[in-house]
């Protein structure tokens, strides 16, 4: 408990530990337990112990039954026979490799987002109506997205439609398992950009018009003046939507592939998730808990990377 | 900070012990079989009544126990399909389950018969009225009966075989024959041969029960059934192999492995794009919705005869029936389960939502020719042979029926793999 407390203190003084919180004391002496000094305890306690209960316990949970078995086995220690499965099970490997793909198409997000926002911030004509325009998708439902995108992209539909015209050969985008991931990843790009280009705006809200106006009175171009200014003033911003959208793909595509490609073909388009559940459709709770314990991993494992570089810009900033 | 780390993960250790074994499913309580009380109360899941059709059904059968039992209170609960059998199987072992459940027949039935309670004496005078047992019985034992029947007939266009230049007469009865009729859709009409929706990897299934008949021998089609399996023989390799062929020939639409089988897949047939469609006799997909778009042009057909020595059959059994969980409530589960056969119920039912019913004494009284032609076909029916498989095993039967159809596993590799999964 008191090393929470002292984590939080850390982080909101971002005094870094104890030395410094105890200098002021005596040495050798320990403060008696007053209610003063009780008060800031149990006042957080109420926020402990919902997360105790509702969030750690369960996680605990979930794990211990990732080494329980499935079926006949039901409550029995197998040790790591499920992750052993896991790792030779064809449908684990290839969600596995496809996070890989995923993150691959996370700077895409945020470039994409980035340089539409500067756009709508340098006021290029149309800029308000625009701005409306590309937070719309964030509103409408995945599943809706994903029923409207199953027109758009199918065999015979509009969008091989328009490529047969300039003689582009039509392609099955969700039926072919070189294209059915990435296809799905640009329309979750399309769908979920407006919340990254909103947070880029509200950076710009922040940045020194002034040094943008030095620099254009100094003759420095668009490109120059996006490298120059306005990319360096934003680097926070751009380390926190990096981290949110990285969140976001990993743990945000369900909907998406359940309605485009569920997963196909074969299990070219697997996710942990979306394995998760099919895991636990298939009676195998045990099995989906230690996938679970996998993709937490993942997420861990590439959230603290990511906070590790965002604490370094920070330094530098 | 590493303290954190330290104190985070010693917790998190004791919390784990502290939970000691339990299992990710509830575990089963021992004395729930005796705690069904004294009181007349009769606790039935289902999934629930897709149309007014089923409704009404339900309110025959309900309507037909209250005769022999106005006392019992039947307590109907409805859950979602999509989750139905995990939360059954939850609540079975956690002891709260119904006294009665509803289940489709063969995988689903036989994987849980270990649950349920045999009423194979019960039911015996039923026998020779209902078709479609085989889907509820296990070792001998019978564990519920049949209230309609479900397999994948064959429909063709009679339209489009006509502008093709076929005889809508006479519908291909070899695989020659129905290679040869593709052969002449495709290049005569704008029309795909069949049409398919496999975004779900249902399509072999589909394909694998609606031709099995004329590709394995009766001898081997009972070992299938029975468990008795080599994906690696002649046969099996064959029916894999017909079924790549079928896509390397263009049978099926554009983007079948983009396209979802329910229904977008039968929409494309109803809309006279495809000329035949593997379907359903039941629920859904079936005789009486595609009647409503192409009329006395819906047409029949039974499965190829692919190779020598096979006997053609109608791919049909058992679809969904009632099973008794609760040993204490068996008698009252033995009259539930035989008013869902009731006559009368089952008669206005398969005429009012599109069933094929088990009952073999209802004259099915439509002047639609390819639900007659199906009901004739009846007594020699044979069951599905994929509902004989394992949960991975269609699963992975899935994701090769979807590799097979793009090229991406060559038919030995799938035949490998199916084998393997299969032990």
């Amino acid at each position: 408990m008191s090393n929470l407390a002292t984590a939080t203190r850390t982080l909101v003084t971002g005094r870094r530990g104890d030395g410094d919180a105890r200098s002021p004391r005596p040495a050798g002496r320990r403060r008696p337990w007053t209610f003063e000094r009780l008060t800031p305890y149990l006042m957080v306690l109420p926020v402990i112990a919902i997360l105790a209960v509702f969030r750690l316990y369960p996680l605990v949970l979930g794990i211990n039954f990732s080494f329980t078995g499935d079926g006949e086995l039901n409550g029995q220690f197998i040790g790591l026979d499920n992750y052993a499965y896991l790792l030779q099970d064809e449908r684990f490997q290839a969600s596995a490799r496809n996070v890989v793909v995923v993150l691959l198409f996370v700077p895409i997000q945020v470039f994409f987002a980035g340089i539409l926002a500067t756009f709508i911030y340098l006021k290029v004509p149309g800029h308000r109506f625009y701005r409306s325009v590309y937070f719309l998708p964030v509103v409408l439902s995945p599943i809706i997205i994903g029923a409207i995108f199953n027109i758009i992209l199918a065999a015979n539909g509009p969008l091989n439609g328009a490529l047969s015209t300039i003689n582009i050969p039509s392609v099955d985008w969700l039926g072919l398992p070189e294209t059915a991931l990435p296809t799905v990843l640009v329309v979750h790009i399309w769908a979920t950009f407006g919340m990254a280009f909103t947070i880029f705006l509200a950076g710009f809200a922040t940045l020194d018009a002034q040094l943008l106006d030095a620099a254009k009175i100094d003759g420095a171009n668009l490109w120059q003046q996006i490298v120059h200014v306005i990319v360096p003033s934003l680097s926070q911003t751009i380390q926190f939507v990096f981290v949110t959208t990285t969140i976001g793909m990993l743990t945000g595509l369900f909907a998406l592939l359940y309605t485009m490609t569920a997963g196909g073909p074969g299990a070219a388009s697997y996710l942990p998730e979306f394995l998760i559940w099919k895991l636990n459709g298939e009676s195998r709770p045990a099995l989906a808990s230690a996938a679970s314990v996998f993709l937490l991993a993942i997420v861990l494992i590439i959230g603290l990377i990511q906070i590790r570089v965002l604490r370094r810009a920070t330094k530098e900033a | 900070m590493k303290r954190t780390i330290m104190t985070t993960a010693v917790a998190g250790i004791s919390l784990v012990a502290l939970t000691a074994c339990g299992g990710a499913a509830p575990a089963p309580e021992s004395d729930s079989a005796n705690d069904s009380s004294g009181g007349e109360t009769l606790t039935i899941w289902n999934w629930g009544d897709a149309d007014e059709a089923a409704a009404a059904y339900t309110e025959d059968v309900t309507a037909a126990f209250a005769e022999e039992h106005p006392d019992v209170e039947v307590e109907i609960v409805n859950q979602p399909f999509d989750q139905y059998y995990t939360l059954l199987g939850s609540a079975v072992e956690a002891g709260t389950g119904p006294d009665l459940a509803l289940y489709n027949g063969g995988t689903q039935l036989k994987s849980r018969a270990d649950s349920l309670v045999p009423v194979t004496e019960e039911l015996a005078d039923l026998q020779d009225q209902l078709a479609g047992w085989p889907a509820f019985e296990k070792d001998g034992e019978t564990y519920s009966a049949p209230t309609f029947l479900q397999g994948f007939p064959i429909y063709f266009n009679k339209a489009l075989f006509e502008s093709a230049g076929l005889d809508p007469a006479a519908p291909p009865a070899t695989w020659d024959e129905l290679s040869a009729a593709c052969e002449q859709i495709l290049a005569n009409t704008d029309a795909s041969c069949f049409a398919l929706g496999n975004k779900e990897g249902l399509g072999i299934e589909f394909f694998l029960s609606g031709f099995g008949s004329g590709v394995f021998t009766p001898e081997e089609y009972d070992a299938w059934i029975d468990g008795e399996r080599d994906w690696t023989s002649d046969h099996a390799t064959q029916i894999l192999q017909m079924w790549a062929d079928s896509s390397a020939d263009g049978w099926y639409n554009d983007g079948a492995n983009s396209t979802a089988m329910f229904n977008d897949s039968f929409d494309i047939f109803s809309a006279g794009d495809s000329a035949m469609v593997v379907a359903l006799m039941s629920g859904t997909a079936h005789w009486k919705q595609f009647d409503e778009f192409l009329g006395d042009d819906l047409g029949f057909m039974m499965p190829v005869t692919a190779n020598d020595g096979t006997s053609i059959a109608l791919p049909a059994e058992g679809g969904i029936g009632y099973g008794i969980l609760n040993e204490d409530k068996k008698d009252l589960g033995v009259d539930w389960i035989r008013a869902s056969v009731d006559h009368d119920a089952l008669a206005a039912y398969s005429l009012a939502g599109g069933q094929i019913t088990s009952d073999t004494t209802i004259e099915l009284d439509t002047d639609i020719a390819s639900a007659n032609e199906i009901v004739a076909e009846l007594p020699g029916s044979k069951p599905l042979l994929h509902t004989a498989l394992s949960a991975e095993a269609l699963d992975l039967l899935h994701r090769l029926g979807q590799q097979l159809l793009n090229g991406d596993v060559t038919v030995d590799e799938a035949a490998a793999k199916l084998a393997a999964a299969e032990g």
